[in-house]
């Protein structure tokens, strides 16, 4: 009968790309990118992503990417020019390669916040849109802050670096007119890279123990040349493996702690990422990409996109329809093409 | 059923809340009539802004007011709506084809084998000699450092023999222009018999091709190969075409630029990629006219490339497939062209 605790709507996600279509989209892209000297990867990159949010339902409507592919192109004529020169006087002129550096410091926090307002503002559910409120100023104290703190104390603040980032993040994006509230906490961070931490550590460790115990047994039993090869390749082979490893597990873990420490009003998100899963996703469609020279990528991005959207579900104490659309957002969806010219994507 | 009297249906999200509404939407001369159960909205079509096509992908309708529609009914929006420009028919155009899509792959090999093999090549030779030595000097420093921080070990080889083969070597390059530039370097390492030259006049010398080499004649073979591709300045050229590799797989992949994959592409193409065939007949040829000029037969060059050949073999035999890609197929027409200059 009539209990207390009413159980809330949930709403799965899903995702439901077919590979035949966006293999076409992403080569016909590919393509077309050589072809024109990289300009029209900024159209490319648009038609992918539209693909992309329009296969990715919640309560069966879909997400929508509604960027202008200029925007993308201005950012990636800015992120040529720096990691061009950025390159060029690396071969060529070490010492101006400090100045880059400085250059590209200096710089992080802006583009930490335009890539973050690019992505949210060009992302919309149900005609409604996302947005980013985070300020330079404070990008700069977590970023360039907390990122130098971080590597001053060999790594001890870094999971709290982390933190403060993820805060940042979820904490000034907005869904319409209703804002994120971020709860995320430092002690789940640090478990997470201590953990991480540990497994790189103990690989390591049994890399050389493993390599020496092979290189023994292959002397034994095998011929002259054969362990000396296998004292480099076996450890190798297992580093990349636990490096994997600890790389999804942090996938992962982070992924799940930042996504299920979002409040959006009364709604919430749950997601369950498994590590396991996530390794073996990785470890196959490295495989198969390189397998298949490359032409297996489209196959890889939407295998991975429908596992996410598997593991994510949406709690809803509230109805979606209640959310609402922010005025200033109202206001330059009809608004002129003006918002184009400093409208940058510079995401790296 | 023409375009005139079109109907279909949508769903109507008015853009101030996140609702959605199940409509019928039909053309009726210069309007769109938004129809949701009693209530009709009228607009000018003209003032309805379709989004690009996309294979696979339902259309969304932007209203003026804010509003939007999205429709399933491709076909009849794409009746309404054409392409508004040329970029996005052409792109919706080949995307909806399965000839166009594959027709692309040969074309990116194409391209791409156009681009290193065949561009790279000639524009890396005049780059090249726009880089002043300082800086060629500079960047084979670098590539040294970096080399000897991951593969390269000290030599063991004993100071006196270091010491001779230096004052042969000397004696080779006297009247060699800028002869005082070159630097014979000794290192040890998992890189087995082997000589390269680096950026800036660095001929790097591992101690198993010392060990290798049967007499004085069969060294210096082998070091008048590498004198020859530092005249050319091969290793610049070779790091410029590699430079250029890596900005053309950097702009396809896109969105992930890796520093830390570009610092480390020098030194690993520096040892992995041989050297273009041209560059190695360039070498050859310089190797076969110098040593006969400081006494020593090019047949000491063919005996050095037997050698070696046969110690790669050795190794293949030891680890199978790894060895495959570095065996030179160029080396028996190499051990030819050295035997007909004696």
């Amino acid at each position: 009968m009539d209990t207390l605790a009413v159980a809330a709507p949930v709403y799965p996600f899903r995702f439901t790309g077919r590979t035949g279509d966006y293999f076409r989209i992403w080569i016909v892209s590919l393509c077309l990118s050589i072809l024109t000297l990289g300009v029209y990867s900024a159209w490319g990159k648009v038609r992918k992503k539209r693909y992309l949010y329009a296969h990715t339902q919640l309560a069966d409507c879909a997400f929508e990417f509604p960027a202008r592919p200029l925007a993308i192109l201005k950012g990636r004529a800015i992120a040529v020019l720096l990691f061009g020169g950025f390159a060029a006087t690396g071969h060529f002129l070490p010492a101006v390669q400090w100045l880059f550096i400085a250059l590209l410091l200096v710089l992080t926090p802006w583009i930490v916040v335009a890539a973050n307002r690019f992505n949210a503002q060009n992302s919309a559910y149900r005609n409604i849109r996302f947005g980013f409120t985070g300020r330079i100023g404070e990008a700069a104290k977590i970023f360039l802050g907390f990122g130098v703190l971080s590597i001053l104390s060999i790594g001890l603040v870094y999971p709290y670096y982390r933190l403060r980032r993820a805060r940042f993040v979820v904490g000034h994006h907005r869904f319409g007119a209703t804002g994120f509230v971020e709860a995320l906490y430092g002690g789940d961070f640090y478990a997470a890279y201590i953990l991480a931490g540990l497994m790189m550590f103990g690989a390591a460790i049994a890399a050389i123990v493993g390599g020496i115990v092979f290189a023994f047994v292959a002397s034994v039993f095998g011929g002259a040349g054969a362990p000396g090869r296998a004292v480099v390749y076996v450890p190798a082979a297992l580093m990349y493996g636990v490096y994997l490893l600890a790389f999804s597990y942090l996938r992962a873990r982070v992924g799940n702690l930042t996504l299920n420490g979002a409040r959006i009003g009364s709604l919430q998100l749950s997601s369950t990422l498994r590590a396991r899963d996530l390794f073996w996703l990785y470890f196959s469609n490295i495989l198969a990409i390189i397998a298949s020279l490359g032409l297996a990528t489209p196959w890889a991005t939407l295998r991975m996109a429908r596992y996410r959207a598997q593991r994510l579900v949406l709690i809803a104490h509230q109805a979606l329809e209640g959310l609402a659309a922010s005025p200033a957002d109202r206001a330059s969806a009809t608004g002129s093409e003006v918002s184009d010219l400093f409208d940058v994507d510079v995401s790296l | 059923m023409s375009a005139e009297s079109l109907r279909f249906d949508g769903r109507f999200r008015d853009g101030v809340n996140a609702r959605e509404v199940p409509v019928g939407i039909e053309r009726d001369g210069e309007d769109l009539v938004i129809t949701a159960g009693e209530k009709v909205l009228r607009v000018a079509l003209a003032t309805v802004v379709a989004d690009a096509p996309l294979p696979g992908v339902a259309r969304l309708l932007a209203l003026p007011d804010g509003g939007q529609i999205e429709t399933d009914d491709r076909e009849a929006a794409a009746a309404l709506f054409p392409p508004r420009n040329r970029i996005d028919a052409a792109a919706f155009w080949l995307e909806s084809r399965w000839p166009a899509a594959l027709a692309a792959i040969p074309v990116i090999a194409g391209v791409t084998w156009l681009f290193v093999a065949q561009l790279l090549p000639l524009a890396a030779d005049p780059v090249a000699r726009m880089i002043s030595p300082r800086i060629e000097l500079a960047i084979g420093r670098q590539a040294l450092s970096a080399l000897d921080r991951i593969v390269l070990k000290p030599t063991e080889l004993d100071p006196d023999t270091q010491e001779q083969i230096e004052r042969r070597f000397r004696q080779f390059l006297e009247g060699e222009p800028g002869e005082e530039n070159y630097e014979l370097v000794f290192r040890a390492g998992a890189v087995g018999p082997n000589a390269f030259a680096l950026p800036g006049g660095f001929i790097v010398v591992t101690d198993d091709l010392v060990r290798l080499a049967e007499n004085e004649g069969e060294l210096m073979a082998v070091l008048a190969h590498e004198v020859g591709h530092v005249r050319g300045r091969h290793a610049l050229r070779l790091v410029l075409q590699n430079s250029g590799v890596v900005v053309l797989v950097t702009a396809l992949a896109g969105d992930a630029v890796s520093m830390t994959l570009l610092a480390a592409a020098l030194p690993t193409a520096l040892l992995q990629s041989h050297y273009s065939r041209q560059f190695e007949t360039q070498a050859d040829e310089y190797a076969f006219a110098h040593l006969r000029r400081h006494g020593y037969s090019p047949q000491a060059f063919a005996d050095m490339m037997r050698r070696l050949q046969r110690a790669d073999a050795q190794a293949a035999g030891d680890a199978g497939v790894v060895r495959y890609f570095s065996t030179h197929p160029l080396t028996q027409e190499r051990i030819e062209r050295a035997e007909a200059q004696r």
